[in-house]
């Protein structure tokens, strides 16, 4: 009796004393700087003194401010660009690398290049090859006789340049996620699809892409997420410029928190920032059971 | 179970006694430890000899340096957060940029009482860049102690120069010479109808627009009032700059030179004049070496300026107000200010505080370029040197992350031809006043 009641004591505990670690870190490293976050939303803190109570003035000061109206713009323009042409590249990469012909790996590696080089570098680089008087592009263009416009200069244009750096810098991750999808699809489906006379587009369009659904599904998930978090290149090549034409709510967390010292202020975005994710995302499970359909 | 006990805590006690005895040995030999903060990374091991150096003289001072880059702003946080912590180091480089907000805080030491205490002070350290930094501090005491000055000033390729048949600059320049010199330089030199090399190039950079500022007697804020209150030498000036780009023709736009780094422009011979820092003539040293003849000046002065006024500031050191040593981080940073370093450790360009090496034969090196224009760098020093620092001045100026934004987006456009002076000005005073009100 007095054993068996040792060995259920333990068994309680053990599960417990097993996550600890995992606990702790998540508690540490996530919900107490995310609490924290929320708090000093409603202080006025500039780093060297201590925080002050401000209640909701840091809000009230965001949404009065003509200019975040603009970066929060701005952060809905870069998102859907951002998803719809990672999305779509993706996609289209994958089914051109989805063969078993010679050296595929070499064309699915360079692809998947720049999704691991430096965004800082990938930036720095693109806007030498942009540049108007100096850049290899408008220097090709020229030659062509096309008189390039200021791809990062124009402020109704450079928010669109940034957006195509992005895609193309992260396509490649995305290709890869598209990839694991497609070869899960039974060959005996698509076969069968040949077999009933489905046309290539039709067995695209028809068979293939709706059994991609939970991939696409992740794919989209994922790509919201990742279009929030767009400051290395915007740093590198606009600095959220020309007039605030690429300032988003990331880069105006950096700038508020980092360069003017306005802590509180730059929480207030950051939360502001989380609510924008927050509804995209439980938006998009909400709707995922109207087209996205588990494999049979 | 009770002995085994018994004896460790008659351990634990004898360690204890030990323990106390030795800090109390360490009281006898009065150690000082002295934390010293700084941001220049290339400077690491200097910075150690400088250490050991002191430390053999002052056997009873340990200084611990600890270096952090200023890039992405990691130095300035870290320090931020040793300040709300009220556990800054004993002795910490400071920017001209934060010292007013510091010193409003009551984070810098007032050096009043040791600088009293110090009559010969005067003798070894230019007043006039004490004066200037509690100016920039705005306060009646010292805040800090300034080791360097940085001016800004006008860079030009003598060699562009002589292929021109030009006079170089001589720093009685004024604005319609300057002009001039830029026509008579700015070259097509091929004939394709695209020009080869500008005379000029400037954007709305503070070091670049504000140098022209000033040098026409221009004032950007009321220090009374606390606003973005342009005098008509500031927007003359800004009209000038923007003027050389799209009436004469003789500079660039910042849009046409997006894609190349505005500090290769000038190396690579795109343009024969450049304002900038002075302490591009380190940069300038390394990176033209001898690809082509060299020197800088003074900033040519308008029509409103006045000969000798120079847009300047003083790099710091700040004493911490919770040092327990400040007599001991008092010496040390004069050591490290004045006789405990060298020339070496000072980047071309950048004036010495201390008098003896301005005055030293090697400050003028004639064995490196820009060679005798060095001697500019030894006339500031007697100079009525002018800033336009505020506190919340990173944001209205637009500077570093934010150079997009702000007075440097504002005269960028003005450059690019998107907006004039007189559409632009209501926007930006709107803008500016609101950031200038929270602090003040």
């Amino acid at each position: 009796m007095a054993i068996k009641q040792k060995y259920r004591w333990h068994s309680r505990l053990t599960p417990w004393i097993l996550i600890l670690p995992t606990l702790i870190g998540l508690v540490v490293f996530r919900l107490i700087p995310i609490v924290s976050s929320l708090v000093l939303s409603f202080t006025k803190w500039n780093l060297i003194t201590d925080p002050k109570f401000i209640g909701v003035k840091n809000y009230t000061e965001l949404f009065s401010d003509p200019d975040f109206w603009k970066i929060l713009g701005n952060t809905l323009k870069i998102t859907a660009g951002y998803v719809v042409g990672g999305m779509v590249f993706g996609l289209l990469l994958a089914l051109l690398v989805n063969n078993r012909i010679k050296g595929m790996n070499f064309f699915r590696a360079a692809i998947y290049m720049p999704v691991i080089t430096s965004a800082v570098a990938v930036g720095i680089v693109w806007t030498r090859i942009l540049g108007p008087k100096y850049g290899i592009l408008d220097f090709l263009l020229g030659k062509l006789g096309i008189t390039a416009p200021y791809w990062l200069q124009d402020p109704n244009l450079a928010i669109w340049t940034v957006t195509f750096v992005q895609v193309w810098k992260m396509s490649g991750y995305y290709m890869i996620l598209f990839l694991a999808g497609l070869q899960a699809i039974s060959k005996e489906v698509i076969e069968a699809s040949v077999v009933d006379g489905a046309t290539p587009a039709q067995r695209l369009f028809r068979v293939t892409i709706p059994m991609l659904s939970p991939t696409t599904f992740f794919v989209l998930t994922v790509a919201i997420m990742d279009a929030f978090k767009n400051f290395e290149l915007i740093y590198a090549m606009t600095k959220g410029g020309p007039q605030n034409a690429t300032n988003t709510l990331v880069y105006s967390v950096y700038l508020n928190a980092f360069s003017y010292n306005r802590v509180g202020y730059a929480e207030a975005i950051a939360w502001v920032l989380m609510l924008v994710v927050g509804i995209l995302t439980v938006f998009n499970f909400y709707v995922k059971k109207y087209w996205a359909q588990p494999l049979e | 179970m009770k002995k085994t006990l018994t004896i460790v805590l008659v351990a634990l006690l004898a360690f204890s006694a030990f323990a106390q005895g030795a800090s109390e040995a360490s009281k006898e030999g009065e150690t000082i430890t002295l934390e010293w903060w700084t941001w220049d990374t290339g400077m690491i091991e200097q910075n150690q000899s400088i250490i050991a150096a002191y430390e053999a003289t002052h056997p009873n001072v340990k200084i611990n340096n600890t270096v952090i880059a200023t890039d992405g702003g990691a130095y300035k946080t870290q320090l931020s957060v040793l300040a709300q912590q009220k556990a800054l180091p004993d002795v910490f480089m400071l920017s001209s940029g934060d010292i007013e907000e510091w010193a409003s805080n009551g984070l810098v030491r007032n050096l009043d009482d040791l600088v009293a205490s110090d009559p010969e002070i005067y003798d070894k350290f230019y007043e006039s860049m004490f004066t200037s930094l509690k100016d920039v501090a705005k306060t009646d005491y010292l805040p800090g102690f300034p080791f360097a000055y940085v001016s800004c000033d006008l860079f030009y390729n003598k060699d562009a120069f002589d292929a021109a048949g030009l006079a170089y600059p001589d720093g009685t320049w004024t604005w319609d010479d300057f002009l001039a010199a830029a026509k008579a330089l700015t070259i097509d030199k091929d004939g394709d109808g695209q020009i080869d090399q500008w005379g000029y190039y400037g954007y709305g950079r503070y070091a670049e627009a504000q140098a022209w500022v000033f040098s026409n007697g221009g004032v950007l804020t009321d220090n009374v009032k606390h606003t973005f209150e342009p005098n008509s030498g500031a927007l003359d000036a800004i009209q000038f700059m923007s003027d050389l780009v799209n009436v004469y023709k003789v500079a660039p736009s910042p849009k046409d030179m997006s894609g190349i780094s505005y500090k290769t422009i000038f190396p690579n011979q795109i343009a024969a004049m450049f304002v900038d820092g002075g302490w591009f003539s380190d940069d300038f040293r390394k990176n033209i070496g001898d690809k082509f003849r060299w020197g800088v000046t003074r900033v040519p002065v308008g029509p409103q300026g006045k000969a000798k006024v120079t847009y300047g500031w003083p790099d710091s050191y700040v004493i911490s107000p919770f040092t327990k040593h400040a007599r001991e981080a008092w010496e040390f940073t004069k050591y490290i200010a004045g006789e405990g370093i060298g020339l070496d450790q000072f980047m071309a360009g950048k004036m010495p505080a201390y008098k003896a090496l301005v005055e030293s034969d090697e400050f003028v090196d004639m064995t490196q370029q820009p060679y005798g224009d060095m001697q500019l760098f030894r006339d500031h020093a007697s100079d009525t040197f002018v800033t336009s620092y505020t506190q919340g001045w990173s944001e209205w100026v637009g500077y570093g992350a934010a150079e997009s934004m702000g007075l440097n987006g504002a005269v960028d456009s003005i450059l690019n031809g998107e907006a004039t002076l007189s559409e632009i000005l209501p926007s930006l005073k709107l803008s500016i006043d609101k950031i200038l009100a929270r602090y003040y």
